[in-house]
C-alpha cells in the first residue's frame, strides 16, 4: 500500500492489489463514518428518559440498568437509529445507482415512479388483504416497483433509455401513480387511510429489532452489490456506447442494476414508507463533499443517506412536545438547506473557474 | 436452600401475577391479555374512550392529546368540559404529540392496559412492547350511543357504576320528558355539525342518545343512503341546499370542536357564511325549534354527555 497521485491528478492510496482509492473520499468515508457513530451515541443517550453515556456504556457491558433506560435505549432508540441509516442508506444508494443508469442527476426512485410503484401495490395488498402477514409487504413493494421499471423500458424503449427521455416518462408514471395513491386513501376504510397516510410521510415509530432483523438482510445485500455494481456504473457513466467498447454486456447490466434499485427501494419504502427526494439529495451532498466516481460514489452517497436519516429521526424524537414532524419532512428540513447552499457554492466555483 | 426457597417463590409470585390477567379477544379479534383490575391505564384517544372511562369512576394516567402536566394540548379540553374535572389534577399525563406517540414516555407511566381505538391498529404491535393494547371500535357503523362505554364498563369490571350512572340518567330523563311543550312521541329530531361544511350527525353520541331516549325519531333525509356518501363514522357531509330545506321537530346544530366560541352566535356566524341568508328561509329556526349545541360537551358517547343534552333540552323547553 503507497501514497501516490493519479494520472487523474488527485492522490490515492494504490494497493498491491491493484486497487486505489482517492485519498480524499477515504477521509470523507471515515469522516461519514465518524458523524454517524458520534450522532448515533449522541442520539442513543438523549431522549424522553433520562439517561448518561454511562448508562450506555453499562448497558452494553451488561451491568445493572434501570428498566426505563434499558427499554429507551435498547428497545426504542437503538432499532430506529439502526433502521433510519440502513433505510437512508438504501434509498441514497438507489438514487445514485439510477442516475448513472438514468444518465441524469434527477433520477431517484421517486422521480422515476419506482417508490410510487412500490407504493400503490403495498396499499393495494393492505387494503384488499388487511390480514396479510407483514413479510409480504416488501415483496408487494418489489412487484410494484419492478413493474414500473418494466413499464419504464417498454415506453421508452432500449435506444432512449438514457438522459431526459426516461425521467419524463418516469415523472409522468409518477405522477399518475400519485392520482391512484391519493383515491386509495380517500376511498380506503378510515382506520386504513390514517395508517397508510401516517406511512407516507416517512417513520420510523414501528421499528423495532423484528423490522430491524428483516432489513438488515437488504442492507447486507446492498454491499456487494455497490462492489459489483460500482465497477459497472464506472464503464456505463461514460454512456452506452462507450460502455459497450469497454466491453460491459449494457444489455444485461442495466436491467440487473435496475432490479437490484427495485429491490432496495421496495425494502426501503415497505419499511419507512417512501423518503422523498433523499435518493436525489443524498448522492448531490456526497459528490459536494467529495467528489467520487464507481464504487466510492455509491458508497459515500449511501453513507450520507444514513446519515441524514439518523438526524432527521433525531429531530423527530427531540423536535417539539407539541408538533409531530414525520421522518420524511424532517429529512427535508436538515437536507433541503445543506442541499441548497451545496448547489450554490457549486455554481459559484463552477463561475470562477469558468 | 435460600436460593431454593427464593427460586420457589418466585414460580409462585410469577405463577400469581399471571393469574392477575386473563386472555380477552378485543374487536379486532386480537388475544390481549387482559389485567383482572386495570389500575394504569392510558387512551389512545380521549373524546370516546378516555371520558368514558373516567365517568365510570377509574383512574387514566395517560392520555394522547395532553401535556406532560396534564393540560390539553387542543384548544378544547373534553375533560373540563364534560366532567368538569381538571387533566392536571387527576394525574394525567401526556404520551408525545398528536401524530408521533413517545414510546419512552409511555413507558414511564407505567401503564398495565392501553385501550386504542380501530385507527390505533397498526401501532398495537409496537405498543404491546410496553403494555397489553386492547383495540375496542369506536367509529364502526355498529356502535350507537352509550355502547362503547357500556362495553368499555363491561371490560373494565365496572358494570355496576354504569348502571348506576344509567339510573341517575333515566330520572332525569323523565323529569325533562315531563317538561317538553308537546309529547315527543312521533316527532322528528335532526343534528348537524358545522366544520368547513354542514354535516349530519350519526347515533353514536351522548346528545342522539338522549334525544332518541326522550322518544323524538331521526328525520328521513331526502336522498340519504349507504351510497349517498362517502363518509362513514360520526358525521357524513351534507349540501348547503339540503340544509336550507331541513324540517325536523327539533334541529340540533352545533360548531365543530376545534372551534374557539362554540355558542350560538358563533355557529350562526359560520351558517351565514355557509348559507348566506339561512335564518330567513330555514323554517325550524323561524318557529323557534333550533336547539344550539357545544359539540365539545355533547357528542362523546357518555352519560355525562347525554345528561348535557337533558340539560340544554330542558332550558329550551321552559323558555318556550
Amino acid at each position: 500500500m503507497r501514497l501516490t497521485t493519479g494520472l487523474h491528478g488527485y492522490v490515492v492510496l494504490r494497493f498491491s492489489g491493484g486497487l486505489e482509492i482517492r485519498l480524499h473520499n477515504l477521509i470523507c468515508a471515515v469522516i461519514l463514518m465518524m458523524v454517524a457513530v458520534v450522532g448515533g451515541v449522541a442520539l442513543l443517550t438523549t431522549g424522553s428518559t433520562d439517561s448518561t453515556f454511562s448508562d450506555l456504556v453499562g448497558l452494553f457491558d451488561g451491568d445493572a440498568v434501570s428498566g426505563d433506560v434499558a427499554f429507551a435505549i435498547a428497545d426504542v432508540r437503538l432499532p430506529r437509529i439502526l433502521m433510519g441509516f440502513m433505510a437512508g442508506w438504501c434509498v441514497a444508494l438507489t438514487g445514485a445507482m439510477l442516475q448513472s443508469l438514468a444518465q441524469n442527476p434527477l433520477a431517484d426512485p421517486g422521480q422515476l415512479g419506482l417508490s410510487q410503484g412500490s407504493l400503490v401495490v403495498i396499499m393495494l395488498v393492505l387494503v384488499l388483504f388487511p390480514g396479510l402477514p407483514l413479510i409480504f409487504t416488501p415483496l408487494a413493494g418489489f412487484a410494484g416497483g419492478l413493474a414500473v421499471a418494466v413499464l419504464l423500458m417498454v415506453l421508452v424503449g432500449r435506444h432512449h433509455s438514457g438522459g431526459l427521455g426516461i425521467l419524463l416518462m418516469g415523472i409522468a408514471v409518477e405522477t399518475t401513480l400519485s392520482s391512484v395513491t391519493s383515491i386509495l386513501i380517500l376511498y380506503a376504510p378510515p382506520e386504513q387511510s390514517h395508517a397508510i397516510s401516517s406511512w407516507l410521510a416517512g417513520s420510523l415509530f414501528h421499528s423495532d429489532w423484528s423490522a430491524v432483523g428483516s432489513f438488515a438482510t437488504w442492507f447486507v445485500i446492498s454491499i456487494p452489490a455497490i462492489l459489483v455494481i460500482g465497477r459497472k456504473l464506472r464503464s456505463l457513466d461514460l454512456g452506452d456506447h462507450m460502455a459497450l467498447a469497454l466491453g460491459e454486456a449494457v444489455h444485461i447490466t442495466k436491467p440487473a442494476i435496475l432490479i437490484v434499485a427495485v429491490l432496495l427501494t421496495a425494502a426501503a419504502t415497505a419499511a419507512v414508507g417512501p423518503l422523498v427526494f433523499l435518493g436525489v439529495m443524498a448522492p448531490h451532498l456526497a459528490g459536494f463533499i467529495s467528489p467520487a466516481k464507481g464504487r466510492a460514489r455509491l458508497f459515500l452517497a449511501a453513507m450520507t443517506g444514513g446519515v441524514l436519516v439518523v438526524a432527521a429521526d433525531g429531530l423527530t424524537r427531540l423536535g417539539s412536545d407539541q408538533v409531530a414532524l414525520p421522518t420524511g419532512l424532517a429529512i427535508m428540513m436538515i437536507g433541503a438547506p445543506i442541499f441548497i447552499i451545496s448547489l450554490r457554492l457549486r455554481t459559484i466555483s463552477q463561475a470562477r473557474t469558468g | 436452600m435460600h436460593k431454593l426457597f427464593l427460586t420457589l417463590a418466585l414460580i409462585v409470585a410469577s405463577g400469581l401475577a399471571h393469574a392477575q390477567s386473563h386472555d380477552v379477544q378485543d374487536d379486532r379479534g386480537r388475544t390481549v391479555p387482559m389485567p383482572d383490575t386495570p389500575e394504569r391505564i392510558v387512551v389512545l384517544q380521549e373524546p370516546l374512550l378516555g371520558i368514558p372511562i373516567l365517568e365510570l369512576g377509574l383512574d387514566i394516567v395517560g392520555s394522547y392529546g395532553r401535556n406532560d402536566d396534564g393540560s390539553s394540548m387542543l384548544r378544547v379540553d373534553f375533560i373540563k368540559t364534560v366532567l368538569g374535572k381538571d387533566g392536571a389534577d387527576l394525574g394525567i399525563s401526556g404520551i408525545g404529540p398528536l401524530g408521533n406517540i413517545d414510546l419512552e414516555k409511555l413507558s414511564a407511566l407505567k401503564p398495565d392496559l392501553i385501550i386504542g381505538g380501530e385507527s390505533d391498529a397498526d401501532k398495537a404491535d409496537i405498543l404491546s412492547s410496553v403494555a397489553p393494547v386492547y383495540l375496542k371500535n369506536i367509529r364502526t357503523p355498529d356502535i350507537t350511543g352509550f355502547s362503547t362505554q357500556q362495553k368499555l364498563a363491561d371490560l373494565l369490571g365496572v358494570s355496576d357504576r354504569f348502571d348506576a350512572l344509567m339510573a341517575d340518567y333515566k330520572s332525569q330523563l323523565d323529569d325533562v320528558r315531563a317538561k317538553l311543550p308537546e309529547a315527543p312521541n312521533g316527532k322528528t329530531y335532526l343534528a348537524v355539525i358545522i366544520y368547513d361544511q354542514i354535516n349530519v350527525v350519526s347515533n353514536m353520541s351522548g346528545v342522539i342518545q338522549a334525544i332518541e331516549d326522550l322518544g323524538y325519531r331521526r328525520a328521513d333525509l331526502q336522498g340519504s343512503g349507504k351510497a349517498s356518501g362517502y363518509g362513514q363514522g360520526f358525521a357524513v357531509p351534507l349540501s348547503s341546499e339540503q340544509f336550507a330545506r331541513l324540517n325536523p321537530d327539533i334541529l340540533i346544530i352545533m360548531n365543530s370542536y376545534v372551534s374557539a366560541d362554540r355558542g350560538p352566535a358563533a355557529i350562526r356566524d359560520r351558517l351565514n357564511a355557509i348559507v348566506p341568508g339561512w335564518d330567513r328561509f330555514l323554517r325550524p329556526h323561524k318557529e323557534g325549534r333550533v336547539l344550539y349545541l357545544d359539540s365539545v360537551a355533547v357528542t362523546t358517547p357518555t352519560v355525562a354527555s347525554a345528561r348535557h343534552t337533558l340539560d340544554a333540552i330542558e332550558a329550551w323547553a321552559t323558555s318556550k
